[in-house]
């Protein structure tokens, strides 16, 4: 045995053309986290609804946070088949009933993430509109517009093709970053400020309603280890590549959160923002550095918001496919188009779902940026955050019963502090949750929200009860993914 | 066994034909999975012909090679020294790795075997290989939508076939009449490796969908 392992492999050398280095991985993490959606969409709307005004810091110390909760993450997908959904952790750790509760939370909470998205897209096109044609339909026409174009390129399975997506990438770094310098080199009469990174910023009333917008801009980060197959090397490449994409995401969004409020000083940027709403870094873009910049980066944040609605698209429907292949979910939903081999009954429902969405905020009119993009945003962090700290203690579980010779910093010191970090998280959320929803203190939709998941949680133990004791075969495949037909044996 | 037969279409070929149009030899399935059911076919033949079968060691199903004996056919022949060659990787393994390469060698086998017409050039579009005499290439869908509608369970190759078709996805598109139910029972008459193989391949299909690439 050892003597073949030794020689070079003709079969290994081939496949291993074919597979990902740590950029490639580092492009496709940081992708589906869309910089200049977060930066010129989440931020400002943090701003805005919150009040908050240490957004910056809430980036370092999230970036901090997802940091300690990747170490036992990435050492865990190198034990676990199908690593790249939280509920194979879960139901590898702590049990198949749980996992399928933590995969109702993780259905839920990407698509809130995916639909929150067409709320986003009308005033990211609106201004380019009218400033070429002089006029610009509701937004909810732009947003039907995205959403027929995700449908299809869902169903297609296009996924936006990885040079694309790095050229897409690499200008919207680039305009971020200019954006970043227009700001600083233009403060407010006050002189800089660094009062964003200063914690008690953070720590005020509304905190929490922030954390959970700011979660939402990580999300897509934990897909790396989906590339574990996929990689040159699944013991260096992954984990590089998840530290790589948190610290570049944390630093570039903590500093052009900051750097927005150099122009206006941190009294006048939730103000600012109330006034000009997504339109403010380019605003003062156009001031700073003349209006080409400017459209060039409104371009951009068109193309960024898209580019993430179809990553998020894809993602739930492989989600949802995958379950249906472990007959979690009416096995109809493990089928595939084809021709396209796209997963087209989760694609389908996921396009049903935004089609619905969009309908009712039109007809209620309802605000698309505070109202769905924040709200469903929130909530989908929310739901982040719930997988987060599952995973986590699933790692704690997972390798106090597998021993595994990983260290005890790996298995046990960091999954707990990032549990007990993303615990006090989901409760200062909780706390916040009617600013997160502007509404009053007492308004019943603030438990609502929240409560969906506890259904959700709720009905899955349930579901899966009802599967060991009905379904004996469905239920040990529970997490397995893909090669649940398989019954996990490669 | 029929695979000694040279001439006549192989399982592979068979699968090709069900998985093509049969006039026009466009593809009904998408290349990527096109390529891993052909995989499996490939694979399929040699465990037909009693060359390889499956080691199911608890966890992982290895290729185990029962004799070295020529296939007396370039492809599988080849197919077979690179297990020789190598046979400690796991079956996905090979699936992925004949992937890579198995859809043009299958379609120069057929040109060879004159089962397919070479692909022309027209009008600066590459037209896909069409299957030289339309009937032959009906004939391996005509069997599984027979065997379907009579409910009865068609020869232990033609499982095989059933059971490929089925699992890489092509059944609702390609097939008369898509009976889920009917495809597992056909599937569970197979021998245990064969079983595991097209367990196997629907594995890495189910993993080439999620796959983002």
């Amino acid at each position: 045995m050892s003597l073949t392992e030794q020689r070079p492999s003709a079969v290994s050398s081939a496949l291993a053309k074919d597979r990902l280095g740590v950029p490639s991985v580092v492009f496709f993490v940081i992708s589906a986290a869309a910089p200049l959606m977060v930066v010129a969409g989440s931020v400002p709307t943090a701003y805005q609804v919150t009040g908050v005004i240490g957004v910056p810091f809430a980036f370092l110390m999230l970036g901090a946070i997802f940091a300690l909760f990747a170490v036992g993450y990435v050492t865990m997908a190198r034990h676990v088949v199908n690593a790249g959904a939280f509920y194979a952790y879960a139901a590898q750790g702590l049990g198949r009933t749980q996992g399928v509760a933590t995969a109702w939370v993780a259905l839920l909470a990407y698509n809130a993430l995916q639909l929150g998205l067409y709320g986003i897209i009308g005033s990211a096109t609106e201004p380019l509109l009218l400033d070429w044609f002089g006029a610009a339909p509701p937004w909810w026409v732009i947003a039907l517009v995205a959403w027929a174009v995700t449908g299809l390129l869902g169903l297609l399975r296009v996924d936006v093709n990885g040079k694309i997506l790095s050229v897409l990438l690499v200008s919207e770094i680039a305009v971020v970053l200019v954006f970043d310098i227009g700001d600083l080199l233009h403060p407010a009469p006050g002189g800089v400020s660094f009062e964003g990174f200063n914690p008690g910023s953070l720590f005020v009333s509304g905190v929490g309603a922030a954390l959970a917008t700011v979660v939402a801009g990580f999300a897509g980060i934990e897909s790396s280890v989906v590339f574990a197959e996929e990689s040159r090397d699944r013991n260096r490449t992954v984990p590089l590549a998840t530290y790589l994409g948190i610290a570049i995401i944390a630093i570039l969004y903590s500093i052009s959160a900051w750097a927005q409020t150099v122009p206006t000083g941190p009294d006048g940027i939730v103000k600012a923002v109330s006034e000009q709403q997504t339109e403010l870094i380019f605003n003062q873009a156009a001031a700073h550095m003349g209006s080409a910049v400017s459209t060039i980066g409104s371009v951009l944040f068109v193309t960024s918001s898209m580019a993430c609605m179809i990553a998020f698209h894809n993602t739930t429907a492989r989600y949802i496919f995958a379950l249906g292949r472990e007959n979690v979910l009416p096995s109809v939903f493990g089928r595939t188009s084809a021709r396209t081999a796209a997963p087209k009954a989760g694609s389908v429902l996921q396009t049903a779902l935004g089609l619905i969405v969009i309908f009712v905020y039109a007809i209620f009119d309802l605000d698309p940026v505070t109202k769905l993009f924040f709200t469903f945003g929130a909530f989908g962090g929310l739901g982040l955050l719930t997988l987060l700290t599952v995973t986590s203690i699933s790692v704690i579980v997972f390798f106090a019963r597998n021993p595994s010779g990983e260290t005890v910093w790996r298995t046990r010191i960091a999954p707990a502090l990032a549990a007990l970090a993303l615990c006090t998280m989901i409760g200062m959320t909780l706390i916040n949750f009617d600013t997160v929803l502007d509404v009053e203190p007492d308004a019943p939709i603030r438990w609502i929200l929240p409560g969906i998941y506890v259904v959700a949680i709720i009905l899955g133990v349930v579901w899966g009860s009802v599967l060991k004791a009905t379904r004996p075969e469905v239920y040990a495949n529970i997490g397995l993914g893909a090669q649940a037909v398989g019954g996990g044996a490669r | 066994m029929a695979e000694g037969d040279l001439s006549r279409p192989s399982l592979a070929d068979d699968l090709f034909f069900v998985i093509h149009h049969n006039v026009t030899g466009r593809a009904r399935l998408h290349p990527r999975l096109a390529s891993l059911g052909l995989a499996g076919a490939v694979i399929g033949e040699l465990m037909l012909a009693e060359r390889v079968t499956l080691d199911l060691v608890p966890g992982q199903d290895r290729l185990y090679v029962i004799t070295e004996d020529a296939t007396g056919d370039p492809l599988t022949q080849n197919v077979l020294d690179h297990v020789v060659a190598e046979p400690h990787h796991p079956i996905v393994t090979w699936l992925h790795f004949f992937a890579r390469t198995v859809y043009d060698d299958v379609v120069a086998r057929m040109i060879a075997k004159n089962l397919l017409n070479p692909p022309a050039r027209h009008l600066l579009k590459l037209q896909p290989a069409a299957p030289v005499d339309a009937n032959t290439a009906a004939w391996p869908l005509a069997r599984l939508n027979l065997a379907i509608e009579r409910r009865k369970p068609p020869a232990i190759r033609d499982c095989v076939l059933y059971g490929l078709v089925v699992a890489t996805g092509g059944a609702p598109r390609a097939l008369r009449e898509h009976d889920a139910a009917f495809a597992t029972a056909t599937t569970a008459l197979l021998p245990v490796p064969l079983q595991r193989l097209i367990v196997q391949t629907e594995v890495v299909v189910g993993e080439a969908v999620i796959s983002r690439r």
